[in-house]
């Protein structure tokens, strides 16, 4: 069976009648399935976790890339694939896979390409496209070999496993969520593209597994709080994907 | 950004693996299989499987060993390279040098000793070198 599982902001009423023509659509390409709603009270790891127990054929993010970044955690080292249908805004993560918003979507899904990807974990977080920070008291020890230490403070350090459009990678950089690597990415002195709101990085260091010392606590993403000493590591072949034709890598 | 550069090397990076910006510092044993771009400072040792371009403004304090390079830099150590080595007219390098094939830009400060790697000249490397010379 395949499980949707509708993020919470969708429950607006402006998505209303999106959601009522996807599921329309879902229906005529006989994807039809069972439906999940992110609530304040509903846990989504148990609620993943559950549906992959009872042996979901697929399970499907519907919203945008928090959606997707919030049901990957739950569901790294599952054979179980997982689609997205972006809604909304904010669905770079949906772009880079080649998956096209709203009701194209569910074709994407329907054609069911399947890749095995790769994920980055920093402590027990799992994430699929990026974490970030602010680099102040930060020392990278990458790959336990050598140390990355920045001449100036404030720039903006990315740890990216899948690129995606809001990243203006350096000329003749390109890489791919496959490869079981993970990238360090430092911002340059060149301002931001501001039309774009693209970040310019003139440091670019692949690696596998990285230690990050910080003397005061860091938070990247606003959600992962670090003190200390913490491992960030790139783990291959960690989950299924429905991907389009179109994707970046 | 790295087709022909103010370095005016002639090496043309079309896919590259670790960028070293201008802000950063690396300390240790810095391996790596893909091509490199320097353009800060490095402590250490530096091991590039392939193409190696040091910029004009970067600081290697380090042993450099690559397949082929372009060095616009400052070295203080000794560089080793397989293939072709291009010194630009921007490099300082305080060091002994050891490559397959060699070209120092009018211009360049060298300082140490030179040896030809006659194996790596006449081997399939150095005849790929001397072909993009051509």
């Amino acid at each position: 069976m395949h499980v949707y599982i509708y993020d919470t902001f969708l429950s607006d009423k402006k998505f209303a009648r999106i959601l009522a023509k996807i599921e329309a659509r879902i229906t005529d390409l006989g994807l039809n399935g069972k439906i999940g709603r992110l609530g304040v009270t509903k846990k989504i790891f148990d609620l993943v976790k559950d549906e992959i127990k009872r042996g979901a054929k697929t399970i499907i993010a519907v919203g945008n890339d928090e959606t997707v970044e919030k049901i990957v955690r739950c569901m790294s080292g599952s054979e179980t694939p997982l689609g997205i249908i972006p809604v909304g805004k904010n669905n770079l993560i949906a772009e880079s896979l080649g998956i096209p918003a709203e009701l194209e979507a569910c074709d994407i899904l329907s054609a069911r390409r399947v890749e095995r990807l790769g994920l980055g974990v920093i402590g027990d977080f799992h994430f699929l496209s990026k974490i970030s920070t602010n680099s102040d008291n930060l020392k990278l020890l990458l790959d336990s070999g050598y140390s990355v230490e920045l001449k100036r403070s404030g720039p903006i350090i990315s740890i990216v496993n899948l690129p995606t459009a809001d990243i203006a990678l350096p000329e003749g950089l390109c890489f791919s969520p496959r490869d079981g690597l993970l990238r360090l990415l430092i911002e340059g002195r060149e301002k931001r593209n501001v039309i774009f709101s693209r970040k310019n990085f003139e440091s670019v260091f692949a690696f596998r597994k990285a230690t990050i010392k910080s003397a005061k606590p860091i938070i990247f993403n606003n959600l992962i709080k670090v003190s200390g000493a913490i491992e960030i590591e790139a783990k291959k072949n960690a989950i299924s994907v429905i991907v389009g034709k179109n994707r970046k890598f | 950004m790295f087709a022909k550069t103010s370095d005016n090397s002639s090496m043309n990076l079309k896919e590259v693996e670790t960028i070293v910006g201008p802000s950063v510092k690396v300390k240790g044993d810095f391996h790596c299989g893909g091509n490199i771009i320097v353009e800060g400072e490095v402590e250490g040792n530096l091991i590039c499987g392939n193409m190696l371009q040091i910029k004009s403004g970067s600081k290697i304090t380090a042993d450099v060993t690559a397949k082929e390079a372009v060095i616009g830099g400052e070295i203080k150590g000794n560089v080793k390279i397989i293939g072709f080595l291009e010194i630009t007219e921007t490099a300082k390098i305080f060091g002994d040098i050891e490559a397959g094939i060699i070209s120092i830009a009018k211009g360049a400060f060298f300082n140490g000793n030179c040896a030809m790697n006659k194996e790596s000249r006449n081997g399939k490397e150095g005849k790929k070198a001397e072909e993009r010379r051509e």
